[in-house]
């Protein structure tokens, strides 16, 4: 058993992380929270909404990011991923292009939007990636081990995205072994033998 | 319901890129759709089979079999490309999405269901110019509501072989299904060749409908049965296992999620 007993709530406004040694469940806890896979038992909720029973309300208002750099198509460009994602997201008619749109100017993407995702460096992937997990505004944003092939202005553009979830009222989830020290957490724990322990605050 | 339009659009649109981004691959289909047709236009002026009035006959036969199997093979490439996208992570994009695994997997058959009857029309074109076959103009159009129809029955069967795939991560055996498919629909033969212990199987499988209804209405091959009976078949058939796929699917995808087997690649 990975994870046994773990009690998790996120406050409206915050900017949570999860740490522990490799292998100790923080991956599995995020995709239990983002309704990828199903616990043996216990449950997440999210303002009343269940990842499996009310799937599509529930997704609409979660985004996830998963660790390295999976996820993209090597042939399509980056203006291409998010107009796929923004359909699979069901963005309505009348909010699509401007969404897209405001996505690729608030990660600096308008210089790469029509490059194609094989002729990107892995730190433009990953900012391609972001982009995707915040393109329909979600209210949790749930993220695996982010900063994977950032540099320094791609770290601000991400504290910019949770900047402005967690200042409409949404929440974060960050997992990564360590919390590094840019990120201004509100809460810290730590995953040990399958439980949660808080470390403290900001 | 525009949004899911839009969704499924998407998609379609999605692989279109990809597909077009490859740039021989067009041609290169292309030009062995001619290959293949030659290769059968000299195998039928080779043999004489008695269930054939001419060699033309078993050459507008066979061509329609090559239409079909793409059609076929189009639909059933679904459970490799679900695999495919669960390896590069992409389809836990799809997972996670509002519109979600099952109607993803099923907008993914679109394209190439489109691109096989894009094929399947070069291929009639290519046999009716170059190889002297001889379409049967007046019920041709029909065609195309009846191969969409067929289009959504084997998908049914696509969608059942996707369902293993996300569960065990593997469904072995399809080159052996479409093997199996080939010899008892009778794409490439006629299933009154086939030993009598075998051919009832031929009654209880949407493909051979489709198949003899396709052949009547392209290329005016008669069939043995009313025509009207053979599209009854294959819309009961389509009725029945279209839903009982998706719903499959949808176990399925719950099953592996349960299971952990949706995320082990």
């Amino acid at each position: 058993m990975i994870l046994d007993g773990v009690e998790l709530a996120l406050d409206r406004g915050s900017l949570n992380w999860v740490g522990g040694a490799n292998g100790i469940g923080k991956t599995t806890l995020l995709r239990i929270c983002a309704g990828l896979i199903t616990p043996d038992s216990g449950a997440v909720e999210l303002d009343g909404l269940h990842p499996h029973r009310h799937r599509a309300r529930y997704q609409a208002r979660v985004g996830f990011l998963s660790a390295g750099d999976r996820g993209l198509y090597a042939r399509l460009t980056v203006r291409q991923h998010l107009e796929l994602w923004g359909r699979l997201s069901l963005l309505p008619r009348d909010r699509f292009r401007s969404t897209v749109e405001r996505m690729i100017s608030r990660l600096h993407l308008e210089e790469l939007a029509d490059r194609r995702m094989d002729r990107l460096s892995m730190g433009q992937r990953q900012r391609v990636r972001f982009a995707m997990a915040f393109l329909h505004e979600p209210d949790l944003v749930l993220l695996d081990e982010p900063l994977n092939s950032l540099d320094r202005s791609g770290v601000d553009l991400l504290l910019g995205c949770l900047a402005s979830v967690t200042s409409r009222g949404g929440a974060a989830l960050w997992t990564s072994p360590s919390a590094p020290d840019v990120v201004p957490f509100d809460t810290r724990r730590v995953l040990e033998q399958g439980r949660l322990a808080r470390k403290g605050g900001r | 319901m525009r949004a899911q339009l839009a969704a499924s659009s998407a998609i379609f649109h999605r692989d279109l890129r990809v597909f077009l981004s490859y740039r021989s691959r067009l041609y290169s289909q292309a030009i062995s759709t001619v290959a293949s047709l030659a290769v059968f236009y000299y195998l039928s002026r080779l043999l004489s089979v008695k269930t054939f009035a001419s060699s033309s006959s078993y050459f507008a036969f066979v061509v329609v079999g090559i239409v079909i199997i793409a059609v076929v093979q189009s639909t059933l490439v679904l459970g490799g490309s679900v695999r495919g996208e669960l390896v590069a992570g992409t389809f836990e994009r799809v997972i996670l999405s509002p519109f979600g695994a099952v109607r993803g997997a099923m907008s993914m058959m679109i394209f190439p269901t489109v691109h096989a009857f894009v094929m399947g029309a070069w291929t009639l074109l290519v046999a009716s110019v170059f190889f002297g076959l001889h379409l049967r103009w007046a019920t041709l159009p029909l065609a195309i509501p009846v191969g969409v129809l067929a289009a959504v029955t084997f998908s049914a069967i696509a969608l059942l072989i996707t369902a293993l795939v996300i569960v065990f991560k593997q469904a072995p055996g399809m080159g052996l299904l479409i093997v199996g498919i080939t010899f008892v629909s009778g794409l490439y033969f006629p299933t009154e060749l086939l030993p009598g212990w075998i051919r009832w199987v031929s009654a209880v499988q949407p493909f051979s409908p489709a198949v003899n209804l396709l052949r009547h209405l392209l290329v005016g091959l008669p069939m043995s049965t009313s025509p009207w009976l053979a599209l009854g078949k294959l819309l009961a058939f389509s009725c029945v296992l279209f839903p009982l796929g998706a719903w499959v699917l949808a176990r399925g995808v719950s099953m592996g999620q349960r299971r952990g087997t949706i995320i082990e690649y």
